[in-house]
């Protein structure tokens, strides 16, 4: 009876010194999160005050290398997107970015992330205890997870997003981008289908409704493939919140050389230079107000 | 694979607080209920149907002891033992070894020019068969050279058998060692409970944050050997070298700290592997329930190192080809145990010249020890490939991505996410070595009946207060580190 005491004592000391260290890791953890270079810390961090914002899932990553987008236009550049972002997910996280920063001039929209489901929430975890709107989102998907957060708080900070912020306390990460290529011989995939997850439309109608509020240019702009194409490409169109503010421009299919592509999805930073010099003749990556010498943008 | 109650899996907790209750409650043979009962709601959680064959194979060997211990013709016990044997080795060849030797009866048939038409069947390889299979020929083996006395109590062997903590993936516990600590009641002791803890913490933190971190890293690398640079796949071997010990210690830390804390004592299982400066002592080291099983009862067996150099070259090939065999059905796990056989012998022919040679030139101890060290680690990560590869042609494109270099730091993926491995990796062998300094918190531990291993302890002699620091720090790690999407243990497999 005496050891089961001292076992109790014992098992109720180790949980105490377990929470009381939860608490002051997980405190002391967020703060170093808040201070990196990573584009999540510099958004909840505040005054990133970029010109052009970039938004999507690995392809707005990949094609819009936020580096060469400032030497093209010399306004700067940040860009948002991450594997796996829903627009449901970029919601939440663009409008978190306009509560803590000024409003860009423009957000360019990858729109081919309609077809993700936002995995990439797990990992945005750390920055929920920063973003009621992440928070609630998380707490949907996965409330027993969420459950167990709650009680143990350095769960929250168990995630691949927060070694990537310790990577990130000196230099930004809006250089990261797939630099390997395909192999030469490779040969381009058939025609992509690319639906509409359930939400995404939604979501994507309230992002344009709710950057057109604040006099934010959007502009949807579809990235190569390197593929043939994509079979769905009128009902993809056909789903976007378009007007005749919102334009989208459509490359699915301008290149035709593996050496511009790290895969057939992604193009690398060879294949996105290219692409931006590219978008910037087409006028597309032109602010608004911006003279074009009588050329209209290609939207 | 359908759910099981692994000891990382959601059921478990759940399944464990309600089995200690129980368990304390309760003394003399209702606990051996208690015991038995949780074991195979344990099992079944995986699929009831197997529950039969772990009776079958339990009621089978009990009988077989008696009758074995009741008999005196040298003959009938001769038939005996080859019924035992039979039978274990039949579940064993059956359920996972059928297809594996059909098929490849086949593919000779075929390589001959016969062209032998060949279904394979849909066996589901029961879990943990290899584990208990091993327990229950050890015991008949054991009464039939009078080693053992056979067990007349029909609960208490069914459950050594089934106990659940080490029935899945080991250690093997032979029936010497538990079956005498199921023959009386194990009262609550608060110093065991903190030791057993403080096990199963630390194998938590081997398997959930370091083993389960490491996993889809090491993956990636052998599902697409060909997409990958030399550095990134010598990566991805290094790395596997610490995930499948990891691994397995974690799993074997849980099982011993769980038995601990109920009062039973498994032994060692892994004693800080990497660190040997010979085969002999890595196998001294490495698994040492099957390790130590293999060497008792097929090494010994087939003439161990009586009668001549070629004679124990000759069996040590053969205890480290079956060995490999024991691990899986494929044979990349033979390719695995014949380098560890060859390994063997090579340090029994070379190893008499390499010390001749170091004392020749005064390398300083330290120096020769680091270097075997590394050597034995590096052949050890040789091996690992084909223990790791699902196909020949699989290893051999890691093993020419590697040996053709190409490709640069650059090209390796969550760089930093490696580096958080590598740092967790680093700290383990951090503490490993600090346990492994001589002379140190040396414990001596029974590992068979007269045999004294002098082995160093896993749970070193540390205060409850450090202790308690201990399982402190391997929660947050757990917290901060741990993968908790239910990977199942490597060894659940065999």
């Amino acid at each position: 009876m005496r050891d089961a005491r001292k076992a109790l004592l014992w098992l109720a000391t180790l949980l105490f010194v377990v929470m009381a260290g939860d608490r002051l890791l997980s405190w002391m953890l967020a703060r170093v999160l808040v201070r990196s270079q990573f584009r999540y810390s510099q958004l909840y961090r505040g005054g990133t005050n970029a010109d052009i914002l970039i938004m999507g899932d690995s392809r707005g990553v990949n094609s819009f290398y936020a580096p060469a987008i400032e030497e093209l236009t010399g306004k700067k550049a940040f860009n948002l997107s991450y594997n796996s972002m829903s627009p449901v997910v970029a919601e939440a996280l663009l409008l978190d970015y306009l509560d803590r920063n000024r409003p860009p001039k423009m957000v360019i929209f990858e729109p081919t992330c309609v077809m993700v489901d936002g995995a990439v929430l797990t990992e945005l975890r750390p920055f929920a205890t920063l973003s009621p709107r992440l928070m609630a989102l998380y707490q949907e998907r996965h409330p027993d997870a969420a459950r167990m957060e709650k009680i143990f708080h350095l769960l929250l900070l168990n995630t691949g997003f927060f070694v990537d912020a310790l990577h990130y306390m000196r230099q930004s990460d809006q250089d990261w981008i797939m630099r390997g290529s395909l192999p030469e011989t490779s040969e381009p995939e058939g025609k992509r289908v690319v639906p509409f997850l359930p939400g995404n439309r939604e979501a994507l109608q309230r992002i344009v409704t709710a950057l057109r509020r604040r006099g934010v240019e959007v502009r949807f702009v579809i990235a190569p493939y390197y593929a043939k194409g994509i079979e769905n490409l009128p009902q993809l169109i056909a789903g976007l919140p378009l007007d005749d503010h919102v334009r989208v421009a459509t490359y699915d299919t301008v290149f035709h050389d593996p050496a511009l592509f790290a895969d057939h999805v992604h193009l690398n930073e060879k294949g996105s230079r290219e692409f931006l010099a590219m978008l910037r003749r087409d006028g597309v990556l032109a602010l608004p107000g911006e003279g074009m010498g009588g050329q209209r943008p290609r939207l | 694979m359908p759910a099981s109650v692994l000891f990382n899996s959601f059921a478990f907790l759940i399944f464990l607080p309600i089995f200690l209750l129980f368990y304390w409650a309760t003394r003399g043979r209702v606990r051996l209920w208690v015991m038995l009962l949780s074991s195979i709601v344990f099992y079944a959680w995986w699929d009831w149907r197997f529950v039969f064959l772990l009776l079958f194979s339990s009621v089978v060997d009990y009988s077989l002891g008696i009758l074995l211990e009741n008999q005196q013709n040298d003959a009938t016990r001769k038939r005996l033992i080859v019924l035992s044997v039979a039978v274990n080795l039949g579940l064993l060849g059956f359920f996972k070894y059928f297809n594996f030797f059909a098929d490849s009866a086949a593919r000779i048939s075929q390589s001959l020019g016969l062209h032998v038409s060949y279904n394979a069947l849909k066996i589901v390889l029961p879990v943990g068969i290899s584990f208990y299979v091993f327990k229950t020929m050890s015991y008949t083996i054991d009464v039939y050279r009078r080693a053992e006395k056979a067990e007349r109590d029909l609960l208490k062997f069914t459950t050594f058998v089934v106990f659940f903590p080490e029935l899945v993936a080991g250690p093997i516990v032979r029936a010497s060692r538990m079956i005498p600590q199921l023959k009386h009641d194990h009262s609550f002791d608060y110093e065991r409970m903190v030791s057993g803890l403080t096990l199963i913490m630390a194998g938590y933190v081997r398997k959930v944050a370091i083993a389960d971190s490491i996993a889809p890293l090491v993956d990636v690398r052998f599902a697409h050997p060909e997409a990958h640079s030399t550095l990134s796949l010598l990566l991805g071997v290094y790395l596997y070298a610490f995930q499948i010990y990891c691994d397995f210690s974690g799993y074997s830390n849980i099982a011993i700290g769980l038995a601990r804390v109920l009062g039973f004592d498994f032994g060692v299982n892994f004693d800080r592997p990497y660190f040997s400066r010979g085969f002999s002592e890595f196998w001294t080291r490495w698994h040492i329930s099957l390790s130590s099983w293999l060497r008792d009862y097929l090494y010994v067996s087939l003439g161990g190192n009586r009668g001549g150099a070629w004679r124990t070259y000759r069996n040590l090939m053969l205890t480290m080809l079956l060995g490999g065999l024991w691990h899986g059905a494929n044979w990349t796990f033979v390719a695995w145990g014949a380098l560890h056989g060859g390994y063997l012998v090579a340090q029994r022919w070379i190893g008499p010249w390499y010390q001749r040679a170091i004392r020749a030139v005064r390398v300083p101890a330290l120096v020769s020890h680091a270097f075997l060290v590394l050597l034995v680690f590096h052949l050890t990560c040789f091996a690992w490939i084909f223990f790791r590869s699902p196909s020949f042609s699989v290893a051999w494109q890691v093993l020419s991505g590697i040996t053709h270099v190409h490709g640069s730091l650059l090209d390796i993926d969550n760089r930093w996410r490696i580096l958080k491995c590598v740092l967790l990796i680093a700290a383990l062998c951090a503490i490993e070595a600090a346990t492994f300094l001589p002379k140190r918190r040396k414990a001596v531990i029974a590992v068979e009946p007269g045999e004294q291993v002098t082995v160093s302890a896993h749970a070193p002699q540390f205060s409850t207060a450090q202790r308690l620091a201990f399982c402190a720090a391997c929660a947050w790690v757990l917290l901060l580190f741990g993968t908790f999407s239910g990977i199942n243990f490597i060894y659940f497999q065999f």
